[in-house]
């Protein structure tokens, strides 16, 4: 069954360009230490905004730091990030998701109600209430993030617990005494811990957009850690004299994303033949 | 009909009731006493303190500032702003109030223009060169965030050819690029949803029956198989709407746009938490107020969705 999915992900172009793109960033985001010519937060004021040269490949930033050392340690907080989030989402997603789904009655529609007023509110307009309310910082995007994303996760965990509920197998484990906890954790959740994870993959090219999106209002990731919505938010301003810094750092943010997204849709696409020839 | 607009009616009232208690609750939650931020230099001065103090309500009981708070919300007035003392939040609201839904709503109509465009012309051309090639490009207008989508094209257009100003906010020129900026992903958006909705509808009988009959095949794909995908369009239009309209938060900084966005952002910063929170709860109205009217929208076309149980 896995290596007929894995095939099939192969079959489609673009699933393997998105494949090599988010295997080549996990890679520099693994061995960043070894890869960055320089300590990222190395200022030297005396070179700043210097040009491309053989010391520093890509250019020196405002404070004098080399820009591809930044770019290769930016890849780990893009990933940090969105692994996190995605963990996050996916403990919290599935389990209120799944206890809605399998009990039903009031518990259901308690949790629901609040999936619907959570997705009530505006992602950025949500994510800039908490950034007010805890401050700036790493742990701001993270759990900013996770409150958006959970509902998405929980309600389609409801749905795949109410198709499963349905199953003998799930009848057979009642009549047995299996205690709820045991049905849902080890009977159900298997089943349908696959679509799970492939729909929270698709997610995590959206999740890293929208930490560079948090970084760049200035709500993310603080100095002297660089995040690539941080170096675009401060390449702008010099992007008539030097570009360099601005255009490297939309360039990588950009074809990471599009990585994730392609690989996203042909690992969803490969696990829904229907679509197939779309 | 009038349950379903009853029951939808409620929701928004909840959600607006929750996005007051959260967002009063945001401002109160909140490191740091106004009071001495407002003071500034003269910090020392008790007297004083002890006025703005009585002015903003700050000596009430939580119960009391809240129902102030609603009041303030009720009256429009939103309360007093902490950057500018003694003024209401409204009057600092007041200049940007209307920037941020035009924005929202040039970018719509431009990517439903381009996004119909483009995704005809694909599902026109299905499985050639130019679809994978067009879908390819939805990818990354769909991927690529806007920040850095404007980079590019504020040093192509602006930098490099001189076309268009760099930033700012008044002349039509200004408003070319954070314009086409903001629609980019919803024109991907609308291209491939026409491009999905008409390989369906291209395969209908009623499209063989209106090419045997020997009409144009311009009036077959724009009359006869486009005007049946409006409907689910639309509905579409309505959701990006309030995409757009948080959006803006983003362009209005890169592009240097005096909105509702940027106020947002700025006020955070500067710790003038009401006018923040106001800006907050002005957007999630409105989203909350489009998604009502896309499920009425809903209801109306499609008497299943009005009629069942849940919406």
């Amino acid at each position: 069954m896995r290596s007929m999915l894995l095939r099939r992900v192969l079959r489609q172009k673009g699933a393997v360009i998105g494949g090599t793109i988010v295997l080549s960033v996990v890679l520099t985001a693994l061995l960043a230490p070894l890869l960055a010519p320089h300590p990222f937060d190395a200022t030297d004021l005396l070179n700043t905004w210097a040009s491309p040269d053989d010391v520093n490949p890509l250019g020196t930033d405002q404070l004098g730091r080399d820009i591809l050392s930044r770019l290769i340690i930016g890849a780990r907080v893009s990933l940090a990030v969105g692994l996190s989030v995605v963990t996050v989402t996916l403990v919290v997603g599935v389990s209120v998701g799944m206890v809605a789904g399998y009990f039903g009655g009031r518990t259901d529609a308690f949790f629901m109600r609040a999936v619907d007023i959570v997705l009530a509110f505006p992602e950025v307009v949500l994510a800039i209430l908490v950034a007010a309310v805890l401050g700036p910082g790493l742990l701001t995007v993270i759990v900013a993030l996770s409150l958006v994303w959970w509902p998405g996760i929980a309600r389609l965990a409801r749905s795949l617990v109410l198709v499963q509920k349905q199953e003998l197998y799930v009848d057979a484990a009642i009549v047995c005494g299996t205690p709820a906890v045991k049905i849902i954790w080890r009977h159900i959740l298997p089943n349908i811990a696959g679509a799970l994870l492939v729909r929270a993959s698709v997610g995590v090219g959206f999740i890293i957009m929208a930490e560079a999106t948090l970084s760049f209002l200035g709500l993310g990731v603080q100095e002297p850690v660089p995040s690539w919505g941080s170096m675009i938010r401060d390449g702008l301003p010099a992007l008539r004299t030097d570009p360099m810094l601005a255009i490297s750092a939309s360039l990588v943010i950009g074809l990471t994303i599009i990585g994730f997204n392609l690989l996203g849709d042909g690992l969803r696409d490969a696990l829904d033949p229907r679509l197939h020839g779309r | 009909m009038w349950r379903f607009l009853a029951r939808r009616l409620s929701s928004l009232l909840l959600v607006m009731v929750v996005a007051i208690v959260v967002t009063f609750a945001a401002i109160h939650a909140l490191p740091g006493d106004p009071v001495t931020v407002m003071l500034s230099d003269h910090s020392a001065d008790r007297e004083m303190a002890a006025r703005l103090r009585a002015e903003y309500g700050l000596d009430q009981p939580l119960a009391e500032q809240f129902l102030r708070y609603v009041g303030g919300i009720l009256t429009g007035q939103f309360g007093l702003s902490f950057r500018y003392v003694h003024t209401p939040v409204v009057d600092v609201l007041r200049e940007s109030l209307a920037i941020s839904p035009v924005l929202a709503l040039a970018a719509l109509s431009l990517a439903l223009v381009l996004g119909s465009l483009v995704g005809v012309h694909a599902a026109l051309h299905r499985n050639r060169v130019q679809d994978t090639a067009i879908i390819v490009a939805l990818v990354a207008g769909l991927s690529i965030p806007n920040f850095a989508v404007a980079t590019f094209l504020v040093y192509l257009l602006s930098v490099k050819l001189g076309l268009l100003p760099v930033a700012g906010w008044g002349t039509l020129g200004q408003a070319v690029l954070p314009v086409v900026v903001l629609a980019i992903p919803s024109s991907a958006y609308v291209a491939r949803l026409a491009r999905t909705f008409m390989l369906e509808v291209l395969q209908q009988d009623f499209v063989r029956t209106a090419r045997a009959k020997g009409l144009a095949e311009r009036l077959v794909i724009w009359r006869h198989a486009f005007g049946n995908t409006l409907v689910p369009l639309a509905t579409s239009a309505g959701v990006m709407l309030g995409g757009l309209l948080s959006n803006t938060v983003v362009v209005e900084t890169i592009f240097n746009i005096p909105g509702l966005g940027r106020l947002a952002v700025d006020s955070i910063f500067a710790r003038d938490y009401p006018v923040a929170m106001a800006v907050v709860l002005l957007f999630t109205f409105f989203y909350a107020g489009i998604n009502i009217l896309v499920d009425l929208f809903y209801g109306l076309v499609d008497p299943r969705i009005r009629d069942g149980a849940t919406a």
